[in-house]
């Protein structure tokens, strides 16, 4: 076996090739490339029929990749059954066994190894990890849908799997207890040093948990990066679109001038940093996230418009301004009277030139 | 359910206890009377019971008919759960199908297959002219047909698309994300059944045992035209003792007396396989 030689503080621990997963005619994976390393937070996000959930049942062996190469510590995983895999799923849904205690379903994988001793003891201390020590006793059904979610993670952390997946484990919770076990996960991650790979459609919630956000759009990969910069360069329009509430407005790249360029838009000329290989030219999106509009400040202002919709969200205002027949998207601290006159200044230097996604 | 619901239930449940408790009443009354000149007399007689309390036939034939059954039952399940969990995975379309073809075999009519049984295994049947062909056997296999191994293979094949109907309504209730549960945890496919299908599909295993023991314990065509000698069963013996013999006493002491046998067994093994925990989730919550 060759010597690995990836850097000592994030070995390789998940690597995949080129993966093709076709369901019929439908092309669920489309030849990605991804790696996990040690330690890692990792989320796959995007729309629902990206292919996300695919990937995750891949590296849990309940599908077969039609093409590519999938090796885990270096093995090659195509011939392991998932029994033999040292990764363990938490289900969209928990899956938790209707027949079987709290405790029993925690120790469903050590009970089948054999051999494993101090069952009892580990169960507990599953159990305590995810603060359900005492509801050992009980069945699924008797437990709220929190509760069994932090079972469904008792249940799959306690054969210190090497690598941990989770499908949407959040989904089916409202959105108090969603941030409350958000905080509990990324906490309980970094105790146990265990990789995760997290698949949600939830931005929020990559971006709140993840070292790595890789986004996929149609069964590619759009972007693999640290969630600041997916939020701040945004790799196409896909992503810009994706990600958060920011206005796009098409263009064409009239100037290149190193990590800048100059659009042509409706709004009129915008200078920004841009993405790498645009050339004066391209045809390109200028992304604008609400928070670099403002409707204060110095010199001329940027754009001059009129206020649309107005969509009052609590400790702030989303706000359309119609300008040049496109609806800029910005916050405000309260909601504005529709058809009110609004001048409106861009902070240019942070908003971003990118792509159009295919 | 609600009150008016369970209503609507109301005449069909009355219907079918007066359709059960009827006739047993009248057994019940039979079995005290007496015959005198071939003629049906009502008295208060212990005699046909005290005749069956010491015959020692009867009892064999009773015992016989829950040997049977139990068999058949086992048989069918034993081949009802591989078939029933391959049905799960067809596409809904294959499962229409699959139906039909399941239930082929039902609707030929049962003295039909019968004789087509005598076909395929007599002694210059198919099966034992396919044997001889090849070279397998030189001698017809007599055991093949009239003997305890017809009546079991035919009983099963009669009764196996109950089993698998049963278990597979069963089985398609369980969420497939629990069998990949337990594969993820370190379940082998094998460790999957027994550990997750088989406790969850218990009560679909429970309807169909209740369903062929209850049809194969108290079958009488088959043991008779296939079974030969061993082929007597306690049912044939109540038909001859209504008919030929005109013992009508005895006869529905016996009756009475193979219902009571087999309800008991019967209960028996709905109870056993309702209290496996695994039903008890499915059926009523723990």
């Amino acid at each position: 076996m060759e010597k690995r030689t990836e850097p000592a503080l994030s070995p390789l621990l998940l690597a995949m090739r080129g993966i093709v997963k076709t369901f019929g005619r439908s092309t669920a994976v489309d030849g990605i490339d991804l790696d996990v390393p040690e330690r890692a937070f990792l989320t796959l996000l995007g729309p629902s029929g990206c292919g996300k959930t695919t990937v995750l049942r891949m590296i849990a062996g309940f599908e077969t990749p039609d093409a590519g190469d999938m090796r885990l510590d270096n093995t090659p995983l195509a011939d392991v059954p998932p029994e033999r895999r040292p990764v363990n799923t938490v289900f969209q849904s928990y899956a938790l066994f209707p027949h079987l205690t709290v405790n029993d379903n925690v120790a469903f994988s050590l009970k089948l190894r054999g051999g494993v001793v101090d069952i009892a003891a580990r169960v507990r201390r599953a159990l305590d990890a995810v603060h359900m020590a005492d509801f050992g006793d009980r069945y699924p059904h008797q437990l709220s849908g929190g509760q069994q979610q932090r079972v469904a993670v008792a249940r799959s952390i306690i054969a210190e799997p090497r690598l941990l997946l989770l499908d949407e484990p959040l989904s089916a919770l409202d959105r108090k207890m969603r941030g409350h076990l958000q905080i509990e996960l990324k906490a309980l991650q970094r105790r146990l040093g265990i990789a995760f790979v997290y698949v949600t459609h939830d931005q929020e919630e990559a971006f709140a948990l993840s070292d790595i956000v890789v986004v996929m759009n149609k069964g590619r990969i759009a972007q693999k990066a640290d969630p600041q910069t997916i939020y701040s360069r945004p790799a196409d329009s896909f992503v810009a679109d994706f990600i958060g509430n920011s206005t796009l407005v098409e263009g064409r790249i009239r100037e290149r001038h190193g990590d800048r360029a100059t659009i042509a838009t409706a709004l009129g000329d915008v200078t920004a940093p841009a993405a790498d290989g645009l050339a004066a030219g391209d045809a390109a999106m200028l992304v604008i996230r609400p928070e670099l509009l403002s409707t204060r400040g110095e010199g001329v202002a940027t754009f001059t418009g009129s206020v649309g919709n107005s969509v009052f969200q609590g400790e702030r205002s989303m706000i359309e301004a119609e300008v040049a027949g496109v609806s800029l998207r910005f916050a405000a601290e309260a909601p504005l009277a529709a058809g009110t006159p609004v001048a409106l200044w861009l902070d240019a230097d942070r908003s971003f030139i990118t792509r159009i996604a295919a | 359910m609600t009150f008016r619901q369970r209503h609507l239930a109301l005449p069909v449940a009355a219907a079918i206890v007066a359709g059960c408790l009827a006739p047993l009443a009248v057994l019940v009354a039979f079995s005290f009377y007496e015959v005198e000149d071939f003629e049906l007399v009502p008295a208060f007689s212990f005699r046909a019971w005290g005749e069956l309390a010491f015959s020692s036939t009867d009892w064999f034939l009773i015992g016989k008919a829950v040997l049977s059954g139990v068999a058949t039952t086992v048989f069918t399940a034993i081949l009802g759960y591989p078939v029933a969990l391959a049905l799960t995975r067809l596409a809904a379309s294959g499962k229409g199908l699959a139906v039909i073809v399941l239930l082929t075999p039902l609707y030929t009519g049962e003295i039909v297959r019968i004789y087509a049984w005598r076909i395929v295994l007599g002694g210059e049947g198919l099966v034992n002219t396919l044997l001889q062909g090849v070279g397998l056997i030189d001698e017809p296999l007599k055991f093949l047909l009239f003997s305890p191994f017809t009546i079991a293979l035919v009983l099963t094949y009669n009764n196996l698309p109950f089993m698998v109907l049963a278990i597979w309504v069963s089985a398609e209730m369980v969420d497939r994300r629990l069998i990949e549960a337990a594969r993820d945890l370190g379940a082998r496919p094998i460790d999957a059944f027994f550990r997750v299908i088989f406790p969850l599909t218990t009560p679909g295993l429970a309807a169909g045992s209740l369903t062929v023991f209850a049809l194969s314990a108290g079958e009488m065509l088959t043991p008779s035209l296939l079974g030969g000698t061993s082929g007597s069963t306690a049912m044939a013996l109540v038909d001859n003792l209504f008919g030929t013999a005109f013992d009508w006493p005895l006869a529905s002491a016996l009756a009475l007396a193979l219902l009571a046998t087999l309800f008991l067994v019967a209960s028996a093994m709905a109870g056993l396989l309702l209290r496996l925990k695994g039903a008890r989730a499915v059926v009523g919550r723990v």
